[in-house]
This record gives C-alpha cells, sequence and structure tokens, in this order.
C-alpha cells in the first residue's frame, strides 16, 4: 500500500509540473494585463497541433520542435493581444471575459473545422518509455515536462527580476500610471507579456503532445484546472502557480486513485472552497480580488 | 416617467410604449406560430422564443446585476433534471414539477450566490463556471437516481396536463408565454428601485454600497428571480426535445450561449437579450441543418468573431446603438433621463 500511494504522489506532483507550466502564462498575463485570457486552453491546443503537425509532416520529435512552437505562439499572443485585448484594456471585467471567450469559441471551432474531431497523438520513442526510482515508476515524458516545467519558471523569475523588460513588466503590473510616468512604453510591456505568456503556455503544449492526443478541446479540459491552479496560488503571482500546480496535481492524483468518477469534481470543490474562504488564493495579496480588477 | 416615487422597491411604472412593443411580438409570435406549418420553421421559432426567455433571465443577474454568470446551465439543469425525473419516476405534472425545479434552483443560487458576491469580475465568473462543471459531474455520478450520461428520455404522453403536445404550434405558444412572463418580469425590475439599485451597483459597487445600498442583498433578489425563469426554461427544453442528459444540459457552452446572445443584443436591456436570442437562434438552427455534420462548428465560428467584434466596436450591444442611432437620425428628445448606462459608456471610452 506504501509503495502504491508513493507512486499516487509521485504521478500527482509529476501532473502538477505541466498544470504549472500552464498556469503561469495564466497568471503572468493577468498579473499584468489584469485580463483574463479564457482563450488560453485553446492556445495551448494551437500549440499541441503546431507539434504535432510539425511531427507528421517534418517527423520532427516534438522536443526538437519546441523551439518553432514556442515562437509561433509568441507570434500568435503578439497578434492576439494587437487584435483583441488591446481595444478591450479598459472594458468592464464582463466585456473583457465576453471578448476573451468569444475569441476561445472561434479557436476551438476553427479547430473542429479545420481538423475535425479526431483524436491525434504523437508516438515517440520516449513516450512510452518509463524509468524506475527504487519501487516506483517514472514515465520519461511527464519527467521531461515536469523538469521543464520547473526551469522554465526558474528563468521566467530570474527575467522578471533581474532584466530591464522584466523589472518594467513588474513595475507595469504593480501601478500602471506610476509605470508611465517613469517612462515605460506600458502598451509595448502588455503586448510583450501577453506574448511572453501564449509562449510559455507554446511550451507546455510542446511537452504535452508525446503524452496527451491532441483534439479540439483538449484546451478546456486542461485550462480548467488551469483557473483552479492560478486561483489557489493567487492570481499574477508565479510561484504561486507553480505551488498550486503542485497541490492541484497531487489532489487530482489521489482522488483519483479514491474516488475515480468524481476526480474532476473534487478539485472543483477545492476551488469553490478556496475562491469562497481565501479568493486571494494561498499565497495572493489580501484584497487583490476586489481592489486589482477595477 | 419613470420616477421613483414609492418607497417599495417593488413599485414599477412600466412604460406603455414597452409594453405596446411587448404585445406587437406576441402577437406577431402567435400568428406565425398558427399560420406556419413547416415542421423546421415552427421549430426555429420555438428556439427564437426559448432563448429569448433564457438569455433574458440570465441578463437579470447578467445584466442587469452586472455579475457575468458563465454558470447559468447549472439552474438549466436543475429545472430539467427536477421536473423530468418527478415526472418519470413519481408522476408529478411537469408543470408542477417545473415550479419545484424553479423554486429549487432560486434556493441553489441563493445558497451559492450569497458567498460568492464578494467576489468581483472573473472571480464570481469562474466560481459560477465551476458550479456548473461540479454539478454535471455529480449528475453523471448518481446514476442511480439521472442514468448518467445514458440520459433520461421523456415518455411521450401527450395531455396538457402532462407539458406534451402533438402540434409544434403548442410548444410555441407555451414558449411564447414564458418570453412574455420573462420580458414582463425584465421590465418591472428596470423601472422599478429595484432596476435603479442594480444598475447604480453594476457602474460602481463601491459608490452605490457608499450611497446605502444594500448591494449584496439586491444581487441576491436579482440571482433568485434569473435562475427561477433559467430552470422554468429548463423544463420547457426537457418537455420539447423529450431527452436530457448531463453534457449537453449542464455545458458551458449553452451558459456562454445564454450571455453572449444577451450582450450581441444588448446587455442590461429588456430588448438586448430578446434581440440577441432572435438574431443568434435562427442562424443556429439554419447553419446547423444546412451545414449538418460537415462542417459542425462552423456555426460557432461566425458566434466567436461575432461576439469578439461586438465586444469590440459596439460595446453596448445592437439595440442600444440601433437606439442611438434612431434618436441622432430623427431628434427625438426621450423624456426620459439618460440612463447611468449611456452616460458610463461616454465616460469610459
Amino acid at each position: 500500500m506504501g509503495v502504491i500511494l508513493a507512486q499516487v504522489m509521485v504521478s500527482g506532483i509529476l501532473l502538477g509540473g505541466v498544470y504549472a507550466l500552464i498556469s503561469v502564462g495564466l497568471t503572468l498575463i493577468f498579473g499584468v494585463l489584469r485580463v483574463i485570457n479564457f482563450a488560453h486552453g485553446e492556445f495551448l491546443m494551437i500549440a499541441m497541433y503546431a507539434s504535432f503537425w510539425l511531427f507528421r509532416l517534418y517527423g520532427l520529435d516534438p522536443y526538437v520542435s519546441i523551439l518553432l512552437v514556442v515562437a509561433f505562439l509568441f507570434l500568435v499572443g503578439l497578434a492576439t493581444e494587437f487584435l483583441v485585448i488591446r481595444p478591450i484594456l479598459n472594458a468592464s471585467a464582463s466585456m473583457q471575459i465576453a471578448a476573451t471567450v468569444g475569441l476561445s469559441i472561434l479557436l476551438q471551432n476553427l479547430a473542429l473545422v479545420t481538423m475535425t474531431a479526431n483524436y491525434r497523438s504523437v508516438e515517440t520513442r520516449l513516450s512510452r518509455a518509463v524509468v524506475s526510482v527504487g519501487p516506483l515508476m517514472v514515465g520519461v515524458s511527464r519527467l521531461v515536462a515536469f523538469l521543464v516545467a520547473l526551469a522554465i519558471t526558474g528563468i521566467l523569475f530570474l527575467f522578471l527580476q533581474r532584466s530591464y523588460l522584466g523589472k518594467a513588466i513588474r513595475c507595469t503590473a504593480q501601478d500602471r500610471q506610476a509605470a508611465l510616468l517613469m517612462g515605460i512604453n506600458t502598451e509595448r510591456v502588455y503586448l510583450l507579456t501577453f506574448a511572453i505568456g501564449s509562449a510559455l503556455v507554446g511550451v507546455a503544449g510542446a511537452l504535452l503532445t508525446p503524452l496527451y492526443p491532441v483534439f479540439p478541446t483538449v484546451g478546456t479540459y486542461f485550462v480548467l484546472a488551469a483557473f483552479v491552479v492560478v486561483v489557489l496560488g493567487g492570481l499574477g503571482n508565479l510561484t504561486g502557480a507553480l505551488l498550486g500546480g503542485f497541490i492541484i496535481g497531487l489532489v487530482e492524483a489521489f482522488s483519483g486513485f479514491y474516488v475515480p468518477e468524481l476526480k474532476e469534481a473534487v478539485y472543483f470543490v477545492v476551488f469553490i472552497i478556496v475562491l469562497l474562504i481565501r479568493p486571494t488564493g494561498i499565497f495572493g495579496v489580501v484584497g487583490a480580488e476586489e481592489v486589482g480588477l477595477k | 416617467m419613470s420616477t421613483v416615487r414609492s418607497r417599495s422597491i417593488l413599485c414599477s411604472s412600466i412604460p406603455v410604449r414597452s409594453l405596446g412593443v411587448l404585445a406587437a411580438i406576441a402577437i406577431v409570435a402567435a400568428a406565425l406560430a398558427f399560420l406556419v406549418h413547416d415542421k423546421f420553421y415552427l421549430h426555429v421559432l420555438i428556439m427564437m422564443l426559448f432563448y429569448a426567455t433564457a438569455s433574458s433571465a440570465w441578463n437579470i443577474v447578467g445584466g442587469y446585476a452586472g455579475q457575468l454568470s458563465l454558470g447559468h446551465a447549472a439552474f438549466f439543469g436543475i429545472g430539467a433534471y427536477t421536473s423530468t425525473l418527478l415526472f418519470k419516476d413519481l408522476g408529478f405534472s411537469p408543470w408542477v414539477g417545473m415550479l419545484i425545479g424553479a423554486t429549487l434552483a432560486a434556493v441553489v443560487a441563493g445558497a451559492i450566490g450569497y458567498p460568492s458576491f464578494r467576489l468581483r469580475g472573473p472571480f464570481f465568473t469562474l466560481v459560477t463556471i465551476a458550479f456548473a462543471e461540479v454539478l454535471r459531474i455529480v449528475t453523471l455520478y448518481a446514476h442511480d437516481l439521472t442514468q448518467g450520461s445514458m440520459g433520461i428520455s421523456v415518455p411521450f404522453r401527450p395531455a396538457l396536463r402532462n407539458f406534451v403536445f402533438r402540434g409544434l404550434s403548442n410548444y410555441a405558444y407555451v414558449a411564447l408565454a414564458f418570453m412574455v412572463i420573462t420580458v414582463l418580469v425584465s421590465l418591472w425590475i428596470e423601472n422599478s428601485r429595484l432596476g435603479y439599485y442594480l444598475a447604480a451597483l453594476r457602474e460602481d459597487e463601491d459608490a452605490a454600497h457608499a450611497l446605502g445600498i444594500n448591494t449584496t442583498r439586491y444581487k441576491l433578489v436579482a440571482v433568485l428571480v434569473s435562475a427561477f425563469f433559467t430552470a422554468m426554461a429548463g423544463t420547457f427544453y426537457a418537455q420539447y426535445i423529450f431527452f436530457i442528459e448531463p453534457f449537453a444540459i449542464f455545458s458551458l457552452d449553452f451558459s456562454v450561449l445564454l450571455a453572449m446572445m444577451a450582450i450581441i443584443g444588448g446587455i442590461g436591456t429588456v430588448w438586448g437579450p430578446v434581440a440577441g436570442a432572435f438574431l443568434v437562434a435562427p442562424l443556429q438552427e439554419v447553419l446547423r441543418a444546412k451545414l449538418g455534420g460537415e462542417l459542425e462548428g462552423l456555426h460557432l465560428v461566425v458566434y466567436g468573431a461575432v461576439l469578439i467584434v461586438v465586444v469590440i466596436l459596439l460595446p453596448q450591444g445592437i439595440v442600444p446603438s440601433i437606439a442611438a442611432c434612431w434618436k441622432r437620425a430623427f431628434g427625438q428628445r426621450e423624456p426620459r433621463p439618460a440612463s447611468l448606462k449611456d452616460t458610463a459608456a461616454q465616460g469610459g471610452k
């Protein structure tokens, strides 16, 4: 029994790494632009399709094509910010949600029309490979996704702390007006932040392709968990997203073990309870849910 | 015209012109239901009236109170499942089941709404999404009661008492009655003290609170009414389609559709959701029938694009924009003071 529970725990932590990677981009965008991108899951779907087609057409392993996918998602992010997000930055929260939900519907069904609803998956040499650590079995692709998630979050953290652009991004997140007065081109900060957040979900998509099949609504499946993660970690909080990812990964793994049919309900219930008791998330700043969204 | 003199929040003076518009719509719809015999066109008419009802119901909390719910499928599902289970297992008339389901939905809405109203913007929206998802999963799980993903068929026993009819036009009359009731409730809210409170808290919750409006109480009233009528629409759907299952009933897409119709038509107005439903529902049915399986999802591509364009270019929606054009073109002076919404929209731009 002990071994089984340890195995469940390991798979929960590895799954959490994937959730964390998806959530980091979402939370970064929210922290700076104060817009929840409901189309974030569709960006994941686009990344997975890009990764799939590069494999199918050119035989590129998802781990090789990841750079292309990330660059592509960066461009998708730039275009989206420019066309959809920028015009609604000062609109009410309802209208912002409506616009990104519209984008989500548009992209999801565009995928349905062009790619059909078929599940497509990539089989690489590594996708089924397993290493054993003592009595525990660990899937190589999952391990890679987990390690890259940690590394990317670390790099992002350093980037935000050290680089000029990173400081400008943090400054804009703290106070738009003050940032503008300090000579920061906040419009460009928004543009780049959105693109970076999209590129991060591109990383996640490329890493998920060997693990999960891709289909038009795959984004919804992951992004609902990502919403739970970012709220749990405190919207806009990167370390919170990382830890929130692990918590939700563990919750999902254990509830999947004990009550498989109610697995998703469990983390939604956790989500509702967290929102009602401590809406700022476990690591968020108190009051953000009421003040930060003006 | 609609100055608020009375102290009670229940008193309302609905402008005669609005009642005239409603009567005109009702007469045209009833005439169409009577004259049209083509099954497909009758179905389109029924769907227009059905979505106008559901979207108007959504608009009471999503529009007037400004709480963007994307979980109304939960109330819809409670209505559909309650009346269907009571009808099938216990032999209750669906009319009675409908009222029980609607009451249950209102109670549930209060229980989930009350604690979540202090959340704002996206946080509230996320709770509503999560809530509907939980209900869907629980409905799937409780298959002894709900038959899980197998779904439930409503027995076909035509009788007024059973809310089951032979002719489609009867469904159109019922849908029309539901729409008229929901629109009347919207008109009543808009022109009552409650409507003014809701408009105030929608535009600036802190200011409304500072002026002494019990914002939580009025948001609660709005969500109770909204859930009640959404659940009624749920019963209608079950009785009309004869089949309910969790994925179709508790779907995020349905919740989004209700919100989308209201936003396209004009969020927080009486005629916005009606106009949105009258535009979007026929588009949906026709595209579905014409394109069918081949290009499944194409109509949703169109919706998504329209929604983005409307939000960016006409954030007030189609109805208020047309009304503004009309006013500009004919220079008619409105006796009513400019609504809070207009001034906010001008100030915000």
